[in-house]
Order: C-alpha cells, then sequence, then structure tokens
C-alpha cells in the first residue's frame, strides 16, 4: 500500500502540468483518424483486405490514443488499468479468430 | 476523529439479511451452497438408482434428462461455485490482513443475486419441468424447437442471474488483494490460498462475461425469436459451443485453483514444513490461469474444426500438465521430511494428491485429439471430470472446511468423525468413479437414460451404485458432525492446530467483527510462523489501537436480488401470461417492475451516503481483555 | 480509511484517489472494464461470424448510411472529450466548470442515443428486423447493448450531476465522477470498432 500511495503523488505531478491542450490534440487526431477510417471506405475501389487492414490499423490506433490520453492510462499507477484491459483484449483477440476461423467451414 | 454516527446493528434474521461482514457473508455462502450441493448429490443418486441395473424403469427417460442436466448445473454453479467463496470470504481478508473486503456492499449483493439466481434455476422442477439439455445446453437442443417448454428459459435466466453475482464477487477479491493488504504483506508474501482466490477471481472477470454473452443471445433465440444459433435463420450451433466452452473452460479451473491453495495450506501447516517451491507454485498458478483460456476447443474435437485447430489445442492442453505437474511435485516435496499430523483435514489433503493425479492422467488422454474421437460421450469422460472436480475440489473443499471450521465457528469439528468421513467419502468416491474408466472404454456412452442386458455393464454399474451410496453416506457422517460440534462449547483458541503459519491464526476464532484490533506488521512469507520462530507470541501491530471504521449494514442487495428474480419470472412467461393493454404483455410489466426494484435500490445505494460507523477504543480493549 | 478526514479544508489534487474507497473504487471500475472489454468482444465474434447470413433481408452495404454513422461517431466523440473536460475541472477543484462539462456530455450523449433509435426504426422499416436473420438478430445485439450502455451511462451521469448541485465536490463525490467519465470513454472506445467493424466493414463490397 506504500507503494501505491508514492505512485499517486508521482502522478499528481504529471498532472499539474497537463493542461486541457493534450486533449484537443488528441481530439483532433482522433478525428483526423476517423475521417481517414471513413475516406478510405467511400473512396472505395482498393483492395478488399487492404481496407480491412486499414481500418482495424486506425481503429487500434485511434483506441490507443484515447485510451492513453483520455482514459490517463499513460500516467502512472495504471499497472493494474493495463493489465486488466491487456487481459481483456487478448482474450477478444482469441474470441475474433474463432469467429474467423473455427465457426464455419 | 471519533465520530459517533448511530447506525442501527441489527440481530436475529435481520442481521444475516443485511449483514455486509464478509465472514458472515461467508457462512451464508457456505449454507446456501451446501444446501445445492446436497440438491445436487441427490440428483445424482437418483442417476445411479436408476443405472443400477440394466432396463431399469425407477425414473423416466425425460425426468433423467432433467436430472443429470441439473446435477452438472447445481453442482458446478450452485454448489462448488458458492463452496469457493464460502472459504475466500471467510479466509483472504485474515490472510491479507484486512479488516474487510474492498467493497463489503458489492460482497454481499453477489451473495444475494447468486442465491435468488440459484432459486430461480431450482423452482423449475415445480413449475413443469427442470431444464434437460445437458449443463451444455448445446443448441440447436436448448432452442425453441426442441426444447419448446420452459425447462431451458429457467437454465438461461437463473445461470445469468447467479453469474452477475459471481462476476462482481470475482471483481471485489481482485481489488481487496490488490489494495487491502497489511504493511508488509507483499504480493511474493502472500498466502497459497490467497494467491489462488487471486487468479481464480481474475478468470472469473474475464470468462463470465463471455457466458453472459452466450447466454444473452440463447435468451433472446427463444424468448424474442432471434436467430444466433438457429440455422434456419442463418444462424450457427457450433458459436454456442465455442461461446461456451470459452466461458467453460476457464471455469474448470475457477473451480479446481482454489482447491489447490487449500491443499497448499493444509499440507505445509500439517508437515510444519515451509511450502516446497513457494515462488514456483505462483507461477504454476499463473500459468494455469493463462493457460485455461487457450484450450476450450479440446472440448469440441469430433466437432469437424479441422487438423489445425485440433493440434493446436491438443498441444495447448498438454501444456497445462507442466505447471500442473510443477504443484504435484511440491506438494510431495512438501510432505518429505516434514513431521505431518494426519488430522482429517490433512488426510482430505493428502488423498486428494493421488486422486488428482488421476484425473490429470486422463485428462492429458483426452487432450490427444485422435484418442479423443474414442473416448468422447462414453463414460471414460464422465470419470476423468468426475476425478478433477470431486477427487479434486469437493476434497479441496471438505480439507478446507475442515481445516477453518474453528476459525469460522469457534469450534473445532470432531476428529474421529472427520476421519469416518475422509474414508466413506474416499472410498465411495473411488467405488463410483475408477470403474466409470472401464465401462467408457468398453462403450457406454454417457448420459444415456438405460442400458441393454448383456453388455458386459451390469457389475460396473451395480459397483458404481454401492459407491454413490457410499459418498452419501460420507456426507451425511460430515452433517453429523456439524450438528455434534454445533453442540460443544464455543472454546476454539486462535491457533487450533498449534502449527498455523498464517495471519488467520494470530486472531481469536471466530474473529471480531473487525478481525484485527491493530494492523498487523508483516514481516515475512508465513508471517505468523515466522514470528514464532523468532521467539514472539504474536505479530509485531503496525498501528496504535484506535476507534475502527465500519460499513453500514445494509438490506438494498437483499431487495437488489428480489428484484431480478422478478424480473427473470416476468420475461420468462410474457408468451403465456397474455396482454395487459394491447400488445403489451403481463410478463413485461411483472420485468419492468422486478427491473425498476433492482434500479430503485441502486439510485439509493447512490443518493444515500454511507458515512458507516465506529467501533470505539474501549470496545476493542474490552474484547482484548476478555480473549487475553 | 475514514472518509470524514478531507471534507473539512482543503481538497487533494485528484480527490478521487484521496480516501481508499476512492482507490478502491477507480481500481474496481478499471477492471469491470477489462470484463466489459471481453463483454463487447464476445458479441463482437458472435456479430463477425454471423454477419454475412442476411437471408431475405437487406445487406449491410445496402442497408447502412455513412452520413449517419459519421454524425453519431461526431457526437459520441465530442462528448468523449467533453467528459475529459470535465475529469480536468475535477482535478482543478472547478465545480461549476465541472456540472457544465457533465451536462453537456449528457447533452451529446442523448443526442447520439435518438439518433441510433431513428436508425433502428429506419431499418425496421427497410425490412432489417431483429428476427429477419442471424445478421440482424448479431446486429441489433452489438449495436443495441452499446446503445443500452450509453443510456445507463446518461441516467447515472445526470445522477451524479444532481449529486454534485446538491452536496459538491467532496472526496466522497470525486470517484463517482471519475469513474462514470471512465465508462464514457470506454463507451466511445467500443463505438469506434463498432463503427469500423460493422458499419465500414459492412459497406466494403
Amino acid at each position: 500500500m506504500a507503494g501505491n500511495h508514492t505512485a499517486t503523488e508521482e502522478s499528481t505531478k504529471r498532472h499539474k502540468v497537463e493542461g486541457p491542450k493534450k486533449h484537443i490534440i488528441a481530439f483532433i487526431f482522433s478525428v483526423l483518424l476517423t475521417f481517414l477510417a471513413f475516406a478510405t471506405v467511400i473512396s472505395g475501389e482498393i483492395n478488399k483486405d487492404f481496407i480491412y487492414i486499414i481500418l482495424v490499423g486506425l481503429a487500434v490506433l485511434q483506441v490507443f490514443v484515447q485510451m492513453a490520453f483520455w482514459m490517463h492510462m499513460k500516467d502512472r499507477g495504471h499497472m493494474y488499468a493495463i493489465i486488466g484491459i491487456l487481459s481483456g483484449v487478448f482474450i477478444v483477440i482469441t474470441c475474433v479468430i474463432m469467429a474467423e476461423y473455427w465457426a464455419w467451414w | 476523529m471519533a465520530h459517533a454516527h448511530t447506525v442501527k446493528r441489527y440481530s436475529g434474521l435481520m442481521d444475516w439479511l443485511t449483514t455486509v461482514d464478509h465472514k458472515k457473508i461467508g457462512i451464508l455462502y457456505m449454507i446456501a451452497g451446501g444446501f445445492f450441493f446436497l440438491v445436487g448429490g441427490l440428483e445424482a443418486l437418483l442417476i445411479r438408482i436408476q443405472l443400477w441395473k440394466p432396463l431399469n424403469d425407477f425414473v423416466s427417460a425425460d425426468t433423467f434428462n432433467e436430472l443429470l442436466t441439473m446435477h452438472g448445473t447445481t453442482m458446478i454453479f450452485l454448489a462448488a461455485m458458492p463452496l469457493i467463496f464460502a472459504l475466500m470470504n471467510a479466509v483472504v481478508p485474515l490472510q491479507i490482513g484486512a479488516r474487510d473486503v474492498a467493497f463489503p456492499f458489492v460482497n454481499s449483493l453477489g451473495f444475494w443475486t447468486f442465491l435468488f439466481g440459484g432459486v430461480l434455476l431450482n423452482i423449475s422442477w415445480f413449475a413443469g419441468g427442470a431444464p434437460d439439455a445437458g449443463w451444455t445446453a448445446y443448441a440447436p437442443l436448448a432452442g425453441k424447437t426442441y426444447s419448446a417448454d420452459h425447462g431451458i428459459d429457467y437454465y438461461v435466466l437463473g445461470l445469468q442471474i447467479a453469474g452477475i453475482g459471481t462476476l462482481i464477487g470475482g471483481i471485489n477479491f481482485l481489488v481487496t488483494i490488490i489494495n487491502m493488504r497489511a504493511p508488509g504483506m507483499t504480493f511474493m508474501r502472500m498466502p497459497m490460498f490467497t494467491w489462488t482466490a487471486f487468479i481464480t477471481s481474475a478468470l472469473i472477470l474475464f470468462a463470465f462475461p463471455a457466458l453472459a454473452v452466450g447466454l444473452a443471445a440463447l435468451m433472446f433465440d427463444r424468448l424474442f425469436d432471434a436467430n444466433f444459433f438457429d440455422p434456419s435463420g442463418g444462424g450457427n450451433a457450433v458459436l454456442w459451443e465455442h461461446i461456451f466452452w470459452i466461458f467453460g473452460h476457464p471455469e474448470v479451473y475457477i473451480l479446481i485453483l482454489p482447491a489447490f491453495g487449500v491443499i497448499s495450506e493444509v499440507i505445509s501447516t500439517f508437515s510444519r514444513k515451509r511450502l516446497f517451491g513457494y515462488s514456483s507454485m505462483v507461477f504454476a498458478t499463473i500459468l494455469i490461469g493463462f493457460l485455461g483460456f487457450m484450450v476450450w476447443a479440446h472440448h469440441m474435437f469430433t466437432v469437424g474444426l479441422g487438423p489445425v485447430a485440433n493440434a493446436l489445442f491438443s498441444i495447448a492442453t498438454m501444456l497445462i500438465a507442466v505447471p500442473t505437474g510443477i504443484k504435484i511435485f511440491n506438494w510431495l516435496f512438501t510432505l518429505w521430511g516434514g513431521s505431518i499430523t494426519f488430522t482429517s483435514a490433512n488426510l482430505f489433503a493428502v488423498g486428494f494428491v493421488p486422486t488428482f493425479v488421476m484425473g490429470g492422467v486422463t485428462g492429458v488422454m483426452l487432450a490427444a485429439a485422435p484418442a479423443d474421437f474414442q473416448y468422447h460421450d462414453s463414460y471414460f469422460v464422465v470419470a476423468h471430470f468426475h476425478y478433477v472436480i470431486v477427487g479434486g475440489l469437493i476434497l479441496g473443499i471438505f480439507s478446507g472446511l475442515h481445516y477453518w471450521w474453528p476459525k469460522m465457528f469457534g469450534r473445532v469439528l470432531n476428529e474421529t468423525l472427520g476421519k469416518l468421513t475422509f474414508w466413506t467419502f474416499f472410498i465411495g468416491f473411488h467405488l463410483t468413479f475408477f470403474i466409470q474408466h472401464f465401462l467408457g472404454l468398453l462403450g457406454m456412452p454417457r448420459r444415456i437414460w438405460t442400458y441393454l442386458d448383456g453388455l458386459g455393464f451390469n457389475e460396473m454399474n451395480l459397483i458404481s451404485t454401492v459407491g454413490a451410496i457410499l459418498m452419501a453416506f460420507g456426507t451425511i457422517f460430515f452433517l453429523l458432525n456439524i450438528v455434534v460440534t454445533s453442540f460443544k462449547p464455543k472454546n476454539a483458541p486462535a491457533d487450533p492446530w498449534e502449527d498455523g503459519r498464517t495471519l488467520e491464526w494470530t486472531i481469536p476464532s471466530p474473529p471480531p467483527e473487525y478481525n484485527f484490533a491493530q494492523t498487523p506488521l508483516v514481516r515475512g512469507y508465513d508471517a505468523y510462523w515466522k514470528e514464532k520462530m523468532d521467539g514472539h507470541s504474536g505479530m509485531t501491530p503496525a498501528e496504535p489501537i484506535g476507534p475502527i471504521h465500519m460499513p453500514s449494514p445494509s438490506i438494498l442487495p437483499f431487495f437488489m436480488g428480489v428484484g431480478l428474480f422478478i424480473a427473470g419470472l416476468g420475461f420468462m412467461y410474457a408468451p403465456d401470461w397474455g396482454n395487459l393493454i394491447g400488445w403489451f404483455k403481463t410478463g413485461y410489466a411483472v420485468g419492468i417492475i422486478g427491473l425498476l426494484i433492482l434500479f430503485g435500490c441502486m439510485f439509493l445505494r447512490s443518493v444515500i451516503d454511507d458515512h458507516g460507523f465506529h467501533i470505539e477504543e474501549d470496545e476493542i480493549l474490552r474484547d482484548l481483555g476478555g480473549k487475553a | 480509511m475514514s472518509a470524514h478526514s478531507h471534507v473539512e479544508g482543503q481538497l487533494p489534487h485528484e480527490p478521487e484517489k484521496a480516501t481508499l474507497e476512492g482507490r478502491n473504487k477507480v481500481l474496481g471500475f478499471w477492471l469491470f472494464l477489462g470484463g466489459e472489454t471481453v463483454l463487447f468482444g464476445t458479441l463482437f465474434s458472435a456479430f463477425l461470424a454471423l454477419r454475412h447470413q442476411v437471408l431475405d433481408g437487406p445487406p449491410a452495404h445496402e442497408l447502412f448510411q455513412l452520413p449517419l454513422v459519421a454524425l453519431a461517431t461526431a457526437l459520441l466523440l465530442t462528448s468523449s472529450l467533453t467528459s475529459v473536460f470535465a475529469v480536468h475541472a475535477l482535478h482543478t477543484h472547478r465545480v461549476k466548470a465541472l456540472i457544465n462539462w457533465l451536462i453537456i456530455t449528457v447533452i451529446l450523449g442523448a443526442g447520439f442515443l435518438g439518433l441510433e433509435i431513428y436508425e433502428f426504426y429506419h431499418y425496421v422499416h427497410e425490412g432489417h428486423g431483429f428476427t429477419t436473420s442471424a445478421f440482424s438478430s448479431s446486429f441489433y445485439t452489438l449495436v443495441g447493448f452499446h446503445g443500452a450502455h450509453v443510456a445507463f451511462g446518461i441516467l447515472w451521469i445526470s445522477l451524479i450531476i444532481v449529486q454534485l448541485m446538491k452536496k459538491g465536490l467532496t472526496v466522497v463525490t470525486a470517484p463517482k465522477v471519475y469513474v462514470a467519465s471512465m465508462y464514457w470513454h470506454f463507451i466511445d472506445v467500443v463505438w469506434v470498432f463498432i463503427f469500423t467493424v460493422v458499419y465500414l466493414m459492412g459497406k466494403v463490397v
């Protein structure tokens, strides 16, 4: 518990320097990524699998940005949060593989 | 500092309905889980009586299907899970030196939702037929086409509600173990049972949402004509199997890991030795938890997923034998050279080791995909999973109950009756299930109502039934022991086994409401044993004696359970109960009332601040004086 | 341990983590979100497995209208930003700004929910009912679960706004705000995958 406490104090220090500016940058970044995703689909005429890869890549990037900045996951004292979410993501990946490869054949 | 908040402290029945004390919730879990264990056991006995001779007609085929479905469902979700939660509630906060769990209110909510879910599932017996599609409820058998009555609806809604309780219980224990440890209680000083409770809670957190989705989808299929698992609507029946086992396999490890923890504690205490290879035990526990999520398709080898999938899952499954083997050897090396006392708790623990090894060996046999095509759906599988669940988990729970009974109730269980329980249950168990391996190899399929004469099944089935009756006697001896013990004076010392190694043995049996008058300072693994070896009589306190803040009791969790129960019934019977106004069905109205009760309670919980109350210094000093 | 010790006098910088109760709440909620990840992941995998089973209903690329989805996305993304501002106001102890940002968040969320209800209504009239096909069932279940989360979030944050107005910013109310904002971000994160996997991928023929 002692360890926890110092972690909280350090994250406090980091917050003080942080204004809403970073959040607005993250927002612009998210808007941009969303726009790119929609544009990719609307422009069409590219290879289907390639579009899928681009779309998933953009989504993952956007989620990463939002979780790191808006949900403060980049700050200290979020080790268990990261473990929790990543474990969930790991199981989701196995589920998606199941749905894509082992549900129909 | 000492604010005197006036909080009603209830007594009698109201105390049990409103309690947020983890020790009392542990007892509630034990009573409820014990009750469902008896119900499931009775169902098992009826199954065995039906099968004791060929072409028996003791129960009808339909009833037999209901019995085997409810036996499996009840034992896993309503008996084993709550009994595990009983031990976790009773022991984990004490082992980490905490005054309570992280979320006492949520703890009580978890219990009441579990209980009302379990009751909902079981009233199906009196409401026109229990679920009868097996505990796995495979589609399309569990769909509306083949199971038109309400049996499966009870399964779906009962498990959904009970599952919510389990999920929030799991989150509660994770946070408790991460945030509430006493000073000095680092992760690598935590007792093994706490470690396994931690990993089990993590598995609950990540496995139960998958079950929730699967059950919701099946519910939509049945109640609202969705097409998830219905091939005529474009659905996919194999998808249900995947989702069920993505939950179902981790569930098996959710069940067995706490038993591993109990065995580690008991063997170490009664060998008077430090647990051999503690850090490898921790590592093995984590590894088993991790691998548990990557092996689900070994339940589906014969579905036809293809050689790649079967090979992958085959190898992943066999890998689990490695961390499990580490554990077995560590227990053996802990016993090696120890000064062993065979108390009833230790008998169960020592009996566990070879029994579980046998279950593990048949597990590896089943993991070989080509061989599994032969064993699949035969009594060999039945023998295998009863060896790991009864021979593993149930022996572990019996061991834990005998070991911690004095801590929970202040009375030591009778040793003679305890040993009698062990020998009848243990011999009965092997008699029942060892022979079933050979029944399976001879070709007797599982889940059949009866069998013909002259197939060579007769004698083995008879032996199996005799064994089941012996197990029933074992259970009766245990109940007898509880009754006999409850008439004895409540005089168990703080450390009744005299070789207690962990923090729970440093405080009175049963502990006061606040557990630790002063939070202990932990100086190493096996905290209490370390102090004993250093010649100290108790723990060094980490704080002076002062008023202790406690959470207030609350009746809300009980009513939230009631709300879910009513909502479940309402939605289930909506097609039968006719319309209230226009197209709006009466059942929906009832369901919405139930949900309103639930949300109303959540609203009250959010709006009313719980200030709790303080136990004052003089009361604590009085307790200390009385016990010294 | 006690929630009282901070009420009088200065609030700490991160009031949501000032008490053990608050820290427990934040950690417990993070773990809950880990479980929610699996919940939505399973819904996604069911949708992925069933998305081509349209039977007689309209296929995804004929059904979905990207302008509507883009508008819904814009609303939810902006509401996520406003809830970040709310947490920023929480950390700088500006109660008024905090309440205002939360109100804007709720309004944007309600707008999103309204669009979704309109969308569902529209689809049903196009012949894409809940019982039409496995595709439609899994679509409504996935998007509907998300919509139900939005609806719950709106009610929850509204309740917190009322509490903030009545009780002010304390070490008891602060964790509630923080946790609700985490929940709201998570809903937005899930939506990123929904518009990608359900709508955009559905549009790719």
